[in-house]
């Protein structure tokens, strides 16, 4: 699952190599890729004059993006972690903080147009701002948990879908059993601590300026000891790197490259449609499929009125999270076709047990935690909220935890 | 000065104005043959987009976006419009009641509203909300001055007229709120002694025919609040949305004076608007008080009110029992 982060490993398509009938192949490896683009494109053009369309389209349009940077950067929380812990290579992770700076800048400048005066009582538009307490601590270590059994948080998962990992839908559907069981636990939780634990958004506190210094900052602190251990650079530079659309469409993307995109991405989709997030339509549709099977409680606490990956039901076929996700595994589908990274394999029994309860976790962590690593950990941290260091910090220690007792007892590698 | 200064304003507008066949520019709002609300500031309680739209720039107007969906403003909103947030802006959030004098003159003092300010309040979802904003208003004297937008989101939207992102900057007034007139808002002991006959007044109950019969207590999707289903003796059925038309304007007042007057209603009487929890029947106040010059109150309890009330009369033609059969 954890393929090494490969600016000069990735195999080449063949519509690079020499001396081969140029059209055939390019036609081969572009072909299909091409087709599913302007299929997303059309669809998105389709969707601008529907009903909903001015929400609908944006949102297919930013999920395509992010599937494809995700695809193309291989912006996997639980790889670049695994990378600095098992292979010492900090630059996965210096790409998800470059992320998180692109996007707390870009927040700002979003938020200081909307809301000029932090200071109120009220809370920005659908911004994910959570509360912070014990359940969300208990949340994203699950969840981190959850990665490390599973290879992937859910985003990844998703893009891997694309990329045709057996591990991915076994993974997807414990994601979806897990929203079941976290729905199943809300109602103790939340009044146990949830309804006490304060929603705490730090331009409120600290100003726009005061908490962007802050975020950066910490960012910097945090970005300080890893650009120490940056590998040399190789010898040679890669074939062809100097060719921009092989470096785009073939080639791995540095990972802060990636993350730049997903700040940029972040910051846009917040300004159209709403933060990023790809838990919603997986939670939403599963608790309505609990709710028809009656294994839900008649009424979940609360739930309802907090920021986050909202469950709400929902009434309609398309939603602005539903064909988000659906644009995010198509690109990512596309991109992995083109690279000549689709590589789809027959399941076996460990995909399927690592996959079922890796998912469970992930689940059950994204939905006490109202979000997963990019609903909670980026659009929270994007936005100023104290929920996504917290759910992050959790999230980072639980995976590392459960990667070194896996490591022990020789289930993980 | 200010009627004198619009006035003047109107009349260029009008005199600039093509006119492509619809009564959008007729001066006022009573005496026009087809029967059609129009769009002059001074005297109509309604505004075009179209004059809207030429009028942005004008020194004493404040349009005020009261939208349902949050996120809505923010993403682009009628370009200088300000945001009021129905549900925390404009009502207490601890006890149920509209936002009291104090937190009141706060929110017009933020919005730069004097009381010589044309304010023109537009929201998503048919004005609902805006509509129920213009109640509010009224309640602290803000009444002829506060108009809604034609059509509201939805029209302005269709129209392709610009949205803008920005947050406007505007000098806050030196608003003060007294309190609050009673005279728009019909209280439950009204309306009990409208059901037991000892007062002649009207009951406009504008929700669903379902909700109205008692065969559902609860539009669907929306939380059962009340303990009994049905509705209040005496009242009569007109559900809101049948006072617009399907581009989100409101009907021309000779169809809007049928519709009620099909019920009973033709402004002879007293008129208490009421729904489920008095927002949607806001709307119908508004078309009742403001466009057609009847008496009318709004009984915001409505029936979340009524029908959770110990003892007294309701009319369930569906013949529920709780919630069911």
């Amino acid at each position: 699952m954890t393929d090494r982060v490969a600016g000069d490993g990735a195999p080449l398509p063949h519509a690079w190599a020499p001396a081969t009938p140029a059209w055939r192949t390019a036609t081969q490896h572009w072909g299909l890729p091409l087709v599913i683009a302007l299929g997303l494109a059309g669809t998105a053009w389709w969707l601008s004059g529907q009903p909903g369309g001015a929400r609908l389209a944006p949102s297919l349009t930013f999920g395509a993006l992010f599937g494809f940077v995700l695809q193309r950067s291989r912006f996997c929380f639980y790889c670049q972690w695994r990378d600095l812990l098992v292979d010492g290579d900090p630059r996965g992770l210096l790409g998800i903080l470059a992320a998180l700076a692109a996007g707390l800048a870009g927040y700002a400048i979003v938020l200081g147009a909307w809301m000029p005066d932090p200071s109120g009582a009220r809370l920005p538009p659908d911004a994910h701002i959570g509360p912070v307490g014990p359940v969300l601590v208990l949340a994203g270590a699950v969840f981190g948990a959850g990665m490390a059994v599973s290879g992937s948080c859910i985003s990844a998962h998703l893009y891997r879908l694309g990329e045709g990992a057996p591990i991915a839908p076994f993974a997807l559907l414990g994601t979806a059993m897990g929203f079941v069981l976290g729905f199943a636990t809300w109602n103790p939780l939340y009044l146990a601590s949830v309804s006490e634990a304060p929603v705490i958004w730090l331009p409120r506190h600290l100003g726009y300026a005061g908490s962007l210094v802050l975020g950066l900052a910490v960012l910097a602190a945090l970005a300080w000891p890893l650009l120490k251990r940056l590998p040399r650079p190789g010898p040679l530079e890669p074939r062809g790197a100097n060719d921009p659309l092989r470096a785009v469409f073939a080639g791995r993307w540095p990972v802060w490259l990636g993350g730049i995109a997903v700040g940029a991405i972040g910051t846009f989709a917040y300004l159209r449609t709403g933060p990023l997030g790809v838990t919603a339509e997986i939670g939403g549709r599963a608790r309505q499929a609990a709710g028809a099977a009656g294994l839900l409680p008649a009424r979940l606490e609360g739930l309802d009125a907090f920021r986050g990956c909202a469950t709400a039901l929902r009434d309609a076929v398309l939603t602005p999270n539903g064909v988000f996700v659906a644009g995010l595994v198509l690109a990512s589908f596309a991109a992995a076709l083109a690279a000549g990274q689709f590589r789809p394999a027959r399941p076996r029994l460990t995909h399927a047990a690592r996959g079922l309860l890796g998912g469970v976790l992930l689940g059950w962590g994204a939905m006490t935690g109202l979000g997963c690593s990019v609903g909670t950990l980026l659009s929270g941290i994007m936005a100023g909220a104290l929920s996504g260091w917290v759910f992050g910090i959790a999230m980072f220690a639980g995976a590392a935890c459960t990667l070194w007792l896996g490591r022990r007892a020789g289930l993980l590698a | 000065m200010l009627k004198l200064s619009t006035c003047a304003l109107a009349i260029l507008v009008i005199a600039l104005l093509p006119v492509p066949g619809s009564v959008a520019q007729e001066p006022t709002a009573k005496q026009d043959k087809a029967g059609t609300v129009r769009s002059d500031p001074s005297n109509s309680p309604l505004i075009s987009t179209e004059w809207l739209e030429k009028t942005l720039d004008a020194g004493k107007l404040r349009v005020v976006e009261v939208s349902v969906e949050p996120g809505v403003f923010e993403r682009g909103h009628i370009p200088g419009a300000q945001n009021i947030v129905w549900h925390t802006d404009l009502v207490e959030t601890v006890s149920r009641d509209i936002a009291g004098p104090d937190k009141f003159a706060a929110l017009v003092r933020r919005l730069g509203i004097d009381r010589d300010t044309t304010v023109v309040l537009y929201g998503d979802n048919n004005n609902w909300f805006a509509a129920w904003g213009a109640w509010v208003f009224a309640q602290y004297g803000l009444v002829e001055n506060v108009k809604l937008l034609d059509g509201g989101r939805k029209k302005w939207e269709a129209e392709k007229r610009p949205l803008d992102t920005r947050a406007p900057e505007v000098a806050a007034s030196n608003f003060s709120a007294a309190t609050p007139s009673p005279a728009l808002r019909a209280r439950f002991s009204d309306v009990l002694a409208v059901a037991r006959k000892e007062r002649d007044e009207q009951i406009l109950d504008i929700r669903s025919p379902d909700e109205f019969s008692g065969k559902i207590i609860a539009p669907a999707g929306v939380q059962e609040l009340a303990i009994r289903a049905g509705h209040i003796p005496g009242s009569v059925n007109v559900p809101w949305a049948k006072a617009v038309n399907p581009d989100g304007t409101l009907k021309p007042v000779a169809e809007l004076k049928a519709l009620y007057a099909a019920a009973g209603i033709d402004g002879s009487k007293p008129i208490i608007t009421s729904c489920r929890i008095g927002e949607r029947s806001s709307h119908s106040w508004f078309v009742l008080s403001r466009v057609l010059g009847y008496p009318a109150r709004n009984y915001d309890g409505s029936w979340t009110e009524y029908g959770n009330a110990v003892g007294v009369p309701v009319v369930n033609l569906a013949g529920t029992v709780w919630g069911g059969k």
